[in-house]
């Protein structure tokens, strides 16, 4: 009995043990003897789950060069709101420009306490360049102020500058004239096919946000509702704007745009769009509580535009409180909408069945299903700087949600849609050999990086910051994870945007540099 | 009111505060939660003033004390008024009337899997107990019991979608399938207006996502009945109706199966709570469009009037497939009490 | 899971989800089974042998430790060593990585070593507190009832009837991701069913000779709860216990699974799959895999649940 007993305690104790070595061991339970040791830098890598890939590969270099790295996973909002608020370390983010200027990039990014500034990264010299850069409408200064905050930018190494990733989409063999565009914006109406009538777009996003172009502030809501209201400019694929419901504009002072406007354009219910439409477009972004008491989200985006007027029935008059020289680039992202109908059934309605001028008109759908739209069999062509003119070839276009990328792939090679959204590259070889599939990449608008927390220490060190730019071989990540379908960037700035400085070389990859600023900064390295 | 009734009525009376209780606690859990909804919704576009985000979350009471939030949000849902969605721009009740349809068809498809394929199994594990056919049912029963559900989805989408391409991989139905509207699930609308081909698109897509969450109800439905039926095998009246020479099908059917049930039924009442309240993660898989899906996206997204609204969905659910099974159970035995 | 169901033996049917109680039996609650009566560890271990399911299982369970404690000399390779140029090896024998290589070209092998680290850690933790939290509290609460009691089971009842998972992906992301932040999101709820349980049998042992005949006897509460109703109901605690813990760890790997789990640099099954699920069109390896170390850990679990339950419910051996 008595060595029964005994066998039962042994067990326990036994079982206690291994809990205790398996605490120790995940690390749980830490003892801090490398903490005593003092020097070794020690530090938390932070992202979302989609870059955890490339964040354990930063912490490999990084351990390479003797600098404890460990990375965590969050969801998202919840680490976002601990960034701005300088708790955390380094993080992997990511951020769009989608005006083809660093207006929309650097600033939200870099400006002194701006909303998209994770790093804490305060320059009160680039602060006078940027705020240079929205005041002034010559087009040189600005591109002088942008050169000049890039060197900035560059020397004191906010961030591990990252790179910019291309956008590479697939289609089936029978889609014809299709070309992935640069801002991710998908239009239809020039895409043909060889066979059958319908053109169904495998989407990246699980939902869009909503059919009113008055009140989303996403691509990927731009990306459908593009194709059933057409705006007043719109961009090619490589980011020119040109006029689409606009037949021209002028700009008699540096702060009044004045649109001459087509008279030959109808809306889906037959209507003939004019200044009137125009004019309520812009006014319910502007006002307050303007869509069923709501107000649009999208009225930031329209920068500094004080008035619209209506000078006639086809001309419209747009008044800056300032100079604002990409009034155009913004201009494409607002979508025209009928005046007359909205006042009739009211914005709800509206938003439940939307009318709009673009080339298809909307059918049915939900928004985290799939939306179809029919031709719009009157369209007036769209833009004459954007062949092919006339109605669109398809016609029926539906956009189906599918965030799953295997999904997509799976549904492209079954035929069950003919083109998808953002193919990653290891799934791109799988791509290659099927003849019946064409895949094409196009310069991304999206700025890749590590943000560094330049307010406190170890960042608050510019040495360790420049440091941690030599630490980590991107090219390596990029050939190897995304299938070398990245381009370098040196700095925050996007080649394709407005005032990008191609002379700045980015940092190279050198652990030796990145050990001797470590030595310099005190730390201990391997 | 019979006694049976007194006690129902005071179950619903008991229910109120406990919705009561998940409706302020999924309120003050939803705001405990770091990030704000009104930067979620602005992305990342650049230009976004101070006071046009100060303005927005004045629109959606956020700016407000949370004691005057409550307040308004309990009184507006008095009404009726489940506010509206941050996200999606709608009113919630609209978001959540137009998902429950699919999580109601993929709940009740994965029960009527669970027992079609559970109730035979036991049946006969029972009958023929440590036969092959019991060994098999009773491996595969644990087997069912502990797989993780998307670990089978994923199993279930690599071999059966992606390579032998039988199943499409996520959706509900193909566009220009769908059958005409009645009662906005897909397999019965085409059943009553005869549309074969809807039906066979639908039940196509219904396939993987219902084998996957109903796999483990299945498991358990079919280890009931085996142990129920193999107790009531042993009763003295099915051994008399044995003893009399009754065909054995009609003994195992009519006779034993009728009593065998009873455990089966109150067990599949508590595990439909599972069906609709565990199929987030299967809905995520398949981008099924229910309000699993949606209410996983809406925490994502800060989306605190839809959350709320679908925790209250959720728990309702909950509180009256319990009061049902209960009353069930009382019915099916009267010896209990509630 | 139900809300009213309030006796132990149908908490036990719908908790354990299989064997029938003949709803009709009586209570034979008359035994007394004190601390020094208890089935020793070692009874319980010559019991189990004539349950060759219970045996496998706890074979299996066993290796699963030892190649958890052991993983640093056992496993191949170092979990986290990233190896760019062998990424998507597939698995074979024959070469130097038996299941293969995932994204970026870490052995799957060595990370299901270790990631049986976490899951084995989490399932053990979570149990052991969420039965120390539900037990303690059942105990007070079916002992002397009253307002406790009733205070508790409302409370209780809102917890199950509030969304498990939409609770747990909220208080990750209040407490933000780590080990133990995990661990305290999953014993919130784990704890109710031992509550219940508890509760439900004390209320049941309460009224029993022996209790009646130690409070005449003068002793007090909390001696009548722990060294004479604990010892009576600490079996069918136990059995909970371990068909829970399959549970649990199916739970924490769907949370990883979600992107909520533990920090990357401790490799987790889920967190494992959730990386595959991108690949399964070119690597199927790097997301079934895991999924099945997850599986045959948890069906040894449940396996050895079921044997305990066979060799500690007394009611049930009665029936037999």
């Amino acid at each position: 009995m008595r060595s029964q007993r005994g066998y039962g305690i042994l067990s326990c104790l036994a079982a206690l043990a291994v809990i205790a070595v398996l605490l120790v061991s995940v690390g749980v339970v830490t003892h801090h003897s490398a903490q005593a040791a003092g020097k070794t830098l020690s530090i938390i890598i932070d992202t979302e789950a989609d870059r955890a890939d490339e964040a354990e590969i930063i912490a490999t270099y990084l351990r390479s060069i003797g600098v404890e790295a460990e990375v965590r996973i969050w969801e998202w909002s919840a680490l976002k709101e601990r960034l701005l608020a300088g708790e955390r370390q380094l993080c992997l983010s990511d951020w769009g420009s989608a005006y083809f200027d660093p207006f929309d990039l650097v600033i939200p990014k870099l400006g002194t306490s701006d909303r998209g500034n994770y790093s804490g990264y305060s320059n009160t010299e680039l602060d006078k360049l940027l705020s240079q850069v929205q005041m002034t409408a010559d087009q040189s200064e600005r591109k002088e102020a942008y050169f000049k905050a890039q060197k900035i930018i560059f020397e004191d190494a906010p961030w591990i500058f990252g790179y910019a990733l291309k956008e590479t989409e697939a289609a089936r063999g029978e889609i014809t004239n299709w070309q992935p565009a640069m801002d991710s914006r998908m239009n239809l109406h020039d895409v043909g096919l060889t066979r059958g009538d319908t053109i169904i777009v495998g989407m990246k996003a699980d939902k869009i946000i909503t059919l009113d172009p008055a009140m989303y502030r996403d691509r990927d809501t731009e990306t459908v509702l593009r194709n059933m209201f057409d705006g007043l400019v719109t961009r090619t694929w490589d980011g020119k704007v040109v006029p689409e419901i606009a037949e021209s504009w002028t700009i008699p002072s540096d702060d009044v745009y004045i649109f001459k406007i087509r008279k030959d354009v109808k809306f889906h219910n037959g209507k003939t769009l004019d200044a009137d439409d125009v004019l309520f477009t812009f006014e319910r972004i502007l006002e307050d509580g303007a869509i069923a008491g709501q107000s649009s989200p999208r009225k930031g985006l329209l920068g500094p535009l004080e008035a619209v007027e209506k000078i006639d029935q086809y001309t419209v008059k747009f008044t800056l409180a300032n100079p604002f020289p990409i009034f155009p680039q913004a201009l494409v992202h607002f979508q025209i909408v009928p005046k007359d109908y909205i006042e009739k059934v009211g914005d709800t309605e509206f938003a439940a069945k939307p009318v709009g001028a673009g080339p298809f008109k909307f059918k049915e759908g939900r928004l985290d299903d799939q939306v179809v739209m029919e031709r719009f069999d009157e369209y007036y062509g769209g833009s004459r700087e954007i062949p092919p003119a006339g109605v669109a070839p398809a016609k029926r276009a539906i956009f189906r949600m599918m965030p799953e990328a295997t999904v997509r792939v799976a549904a492209l090679k079954a035929g069950e849609v003919h083109i998808i959204q953002q193919l990653p590259p290891d799934l791109a070889k799988t791509l290659a050999a099927d003849k019946n599939i064409q895949v094409k990449s196009v310069d991304g608008t999206r700025v890749y990086c590590v943000e560094l927390n330049c307010q406190k220490p170890p960042f608050d060190d510019v040495r360790v910051r420049r440091a941690m730019n030599y630490a980590v071989d991107w090219d390596a990540i990029l050939t190897s994870i995304y299938g070398g379908n990245g381009v370098r960037l040196a700095c925050a700035f996007l080649p394709s945007g407005f005032g990008f400085d191609p002379g700045l070389a980015p940092y190279p990859y050198d652990p030796g540099k990145a050990k001797a600023l470590l030595r310099e900064a005190g730390y201990s390295v391997k | 009111m019979t006694r049976t009734q007194v006690q129902v009525t005071e179950r619903i009376i008991a229910a109120i505060p406990i919705m009561l209780g998940v409706v302020i606690f999924a309120f003050l859990f939803m705001r405990m939660i770091p990030g704000d909804p009104v930067d979620i919704m602005m992305g990342e576009a650049g230009g976004v003033t101070l006071e046009e985000m100060d303005f927005l979350r004045a629109q959606f009471d956020l700016d407000k004390p949370l004691l005057v939030q409550l307040t308004r949000y309990l009184g507006k849902l008095a009404r009726g008024d489940m506010g509206y969605s941050i996200q999606r721009a709608r009113p919630v009740k609209e978001v959540i009337l137009e998902a429950v349809p699919a999580t109601i068809e993929l709940a009740l498809f994965s029960l009527l899997l669970a027992l079609v394929v559970g109730i035979p199994l036991g049946i006969a594990s029972a009958r023929y107990q440590n036969s092959v056919i019991d060994r098999f049912g009773m491996t595969a029963s644990f087997l069912g019991i502990s797989m993780p559900a998307f670990w089978l989805g994923i199993i279930g989408i690599i071999v059966f979608s992606l390579r032998l391409g039988w199943f499409p991989t996520s959706g509900r139905i193909a566009y220009g399938m769908e059958p005409a509207t009645v009662t906005g699930l897909l397999t019965l609308d085409a059943l009553i207006t005869g549309d074969t081909q809807a039906l066979r698109e639908s039940l196509r897509h219904l396939a993987l996502p219902a084998i996957t969450l109903g796999a483990g109800v299945a498991a358990v439905v079919a280890r009931v009945t085996r142990s129920s039926m193999l107790e009531a095998l042993k009763t003295d009246y099915v051994l008399f109706a044995k003893a009399k020479g009754v065909p054995e099908l009609i003994i195992v059917v009519r006779h034993a199966l009728r009593n065998a049930l009873i455990p089966t039924v109150t067990v599949v009442g508590l595990q439909m709570g599972t069906l609709l309240g565990g199929n987030m993660i299967v809905e995520t898989i398949f981008g099924w469009p229910g309000l699993g899906r949606i209410v996983v996206d809406a925490i994502f997204s800060r989306d605190y009037p839809l959350v709320q609204a679908a925790v209250m969905v959720y728990a309702l659910t909950f509180v009256v497939i319990n009061l049902v099974t209960d009353i069930l159970y009382t019915y099916l035995n009267p010896k209990m009490t509630l | 899971m139900s809300v009213n169901i309030e006796r132990a033996d149908d908490i036990k049917r719908h908790v354990w989800g299989s064997e029938a109680y003949p709803l009709e039996r009586p209570f034979p609650r008359t035994y007394r089974r004190p601390w020094s009566k208890l089935q020793s560890a070692w009874d319980i271990l010559l019991k189990l042998r004539n349950h060759p399911g219970a045996i496998v299982g706890g074979l299996v369970i066993l290796t699963y430790v030892v190649c958890a404690v052991f993983a640093p000399y056992i496993a191949p390779y170092s979990p986290d060593q990233v190896a760019l140029t062998e990424r998507f090896v597939a698995p074979s024998l024959a070469n130097a990585h038996p299941l293969g290589t995932d994204q970026l070209g870490r052995d799957i092998l060595s990370r299901v070593m270790y990631g049986a680290r976490v899951s084995i850690l989490v399932g053990v933790l979570t149990i052991a507190i969420s039965m120390a939290v539900g037990v303690g509290l059942g105990l007070i609460a079916g002992y002397y009832q009253g307002v406790f009691d009733k205070v508790m089971s409302r409370f209780t009842d809102l917890l199950l009837a509030f969304p498990y998972l939409i609770f747990v992906i909220g208080m990750m992301s209040v407490l933000g991701p780590g080990f133990w932040n995990l661990i305290l999101a999953l014993c919130f709820k784990g704890w109710v069913e031992f509550y219940r349980l508890a509760r439900a049998e004390v209320m049941s042992q309460k009224t029993c000779e022996y209790v009646e005949a130690a409070r005449a006897l003068g002793r007090s509460d909390g001696a009548i709860m722990i060294s004479e109703i604990l010892p009576n109901i600490v079996h069918s605690i136990l059995v909970l216990g371990t068909l829970r813990m399959g549970n649990m760890i199916v739970m924490e790997s769907s949370l990883s699974f979600l992107g909520l789990g533990v920090p990357p640099r401790i490799p987790a099954w889920g967190s494992m799959v959730s990386d595959g699920r991108r690949y399964m069109l070119n690597a199927w390896w790097v997301a079934t895999l895991p999924g099945l170390a997850l599986v045959i850990l948890v069906l040894a679990i449940n396996l050895v649940g079921e044997g305990l339950r066979d060799v500690l419910d007394p009611r049930l051996q009665e029936g037999q």
